[in-house]
């Protein structure tokens, strides 16, 4: 069953037309990797899922809810859709688990204890029961990115976004993300993933979307995609980003 | 023993004149700060606030208080709004001249700790938004658990020397008859016509106040630093 559900989307900013009559499916479950050229609208793209960018034109339907209806009260919405940026966004001023307990207590209403215990429960998914306590400034970029994809999770989103989430990491610390991610992505999380991570891309994901200027060029089951991706460009592409 | 013996016992000469004053130079510094620091934020927020009508009255509040002198304030808030009818600082007693020298002090001050607290907001990451925002908190709820306690942990020094001005601008208040620090100066100096005595007391009981606030404003500065 379709959750996300892009129907002819259009968005410019100012004269660049950053999306360019976007049609995209994801069906509840399915983790579906997005890449492209940088400057290709890939982040513009998921950004739009959680209203964080508005469109001038088209649909956009997630979990039933026509997203950029004016009458749609965005709060529940994004309740319901977590979202992990490339530069984390933790909350320098909170420990990692008032972090994640922040959205719970004063969104949902969960007591304190229990906001917590579902805290250091998370934590010890992503690995870093240990960092409860720590500022953000003290841990490592990896585990303040796994911080932040355990303070998405608090919520009990429906659905997942990752906007490139390993690009600001060193290369030793991306694996211990990509290792989360395919965890969730084994659970059933729906996911829709900007990265540049092949790898991930190969063994965690159900289809691969390849854009460029703005547009959705080559929508592929994952095995298909890399045993031969259809379009020209996206092999161009994809023969450099393996390359190095 | 003669005062020129012993500076500063004409504090001792005069102790209730000199604590009481000392007493009211403190209230005004206390309850001008605090109301500085409220109507700072409110007109902070106003700046920030995505309400175009907003935005406008914190311009114009910041525009006003700033750019007109903080005595000229003093005595349109005793004598101006006296004549336009508000009772409450009309009747020329005691009470009524404190009242408009304290919200002068508010304020006045008010507008200068709403530049620094916007400053502040605006200084907060766009990410550090997008997150609280993406999570389900609302406009209002990320202004009060993210930007805010993050804003006022890093504008300490800078509302730590606005309320250093305020301590020493209460002595403006003695122009309208508070019985401050100056005024007893005044008070004492043409009973006794020890002129430097008194001057001199009041000068050494400000710095007891100033230093130590900006002794506090160090430390708490210290303990409010967000690791980076």
């Amino acid at each position: 069953m379709a959750i996300i559900e892009f129907d002819d989307v259009h968005k410019w900013f100012g004269p660049l037309h950053v999306l360019d009559g976007i049609k995209l499916t994801v069906d509840e479950g399915e983790v579906v990797v997005i890449i492209g050229p940088s400057g290709s609208g890939k982040s513009t793209l998921i950004r739009t899922v959680d209203r964080l960018e508005p469109i001038q034109q088209g649909r956009l339907t997630v979990d039933g809810v026509a997203v950029h209806d004016p009458k749609v009260d965005v709060n529940a919405l994004r309740r319901r859709v977590g979202m992990v940026f490339q530069s984390f966004n933790l909350f320098p001023h909170l420990t990692a688990a008032e972090n994640i307990m922040l959205a719970p207590t004063k969104v949902k209403g969960l007591s304190r204890t229990d906001a917590r215990a579902r805290a250091d429960e998370l934590l010890t998914k992503v690995g870093i029961p240990e960092k409860a306590d720590q500022l953000p400034a003290r841990l490592s970029g990896g585990q303040q990115q796994r911080v932040a994809i355990a303070r998405a999770l608090a919520m009990d989103p429906k659905i997942m976004l990752f906007d490139e989430p390993t690009s600001a990491l060193d290369a030793e610390m991306i694996r211990e993300v990509l290792d989360v991610m395919r965890q969730l992505a084994r659970e059933g999380m729906t996911m829709l993933v900007v990265t540049h991570e092949i790898g991930f891309a190969r063994e965690a994901s159900n289809r691969v979307v390849f854009m460029d200027g703005g547009r959705i060029i080559e929508d592929t089951p994952t095995a298909e995609f890399f045993a031969g991706a259809r379009e020209e460009r996206a092999r161009q592409f994809l023969s450099k980003v393996i390359r190095h | 023993m003669s005062g020129a013996l012993m500076p500063g016992s004409i504090l001792f000469e005069f102790p209730e004149l000199f604590l009481k004053a000392l007493g009211y130079t403190i209230q005004l510094s206390l309850i001008g700060s605090g109301g500085a620091l409220l109507i700072g934020t409110v007109i902070a927020l106003f700046r920030v606030s995505p309400i175009p009508p907003l935005r406008w009255i914190g311009v114009a509040f910041v525009e006003f208080f700033r750019n007109t002198p903080l005595l000229v304030q003093i005595f349109f808030l005793w004598l101006g709004l006296g004549a336009l009818g508000f009772r409450y600082f009309t009747t020329d007693t005691f009470e009524t001249i404190f009242r408009a020298a304290t919200l002068g002090m508010a304020l006045y001050h008010g507008a200068y700790v709403a530049e620094v607290i916007r400053g502040g907001l605006i200084g907060i990451e766009r990410g550090q938004i997008e997150a609280a925002r993406s999570l389900g908190l609302s406009f209002i709820q990320t202004l009060r658990y993210v930007q805010l306690p993050q804003t006022f942990r890093a504008t300490v020094p800078p509302l730590g020397n606005i309320g250093i001005a305020l301590i020493k601008n209460t002595s403006l208040a003695s122009t309208i008859g508070v019985a401050d620090l100056l005024q007893a100066a005044e008070v004492v100096e043409s009973r006794t016509f020890r002129t430097e005595e008194a001057f001199g007391v009041v000068v050494l009981l400000y710095l007891v106040l100033t230093i130590p606030a900006g002794l506090g404003v160090n430390w708490l500065e210290k303990r409010m630093l967000i690791a980076r």
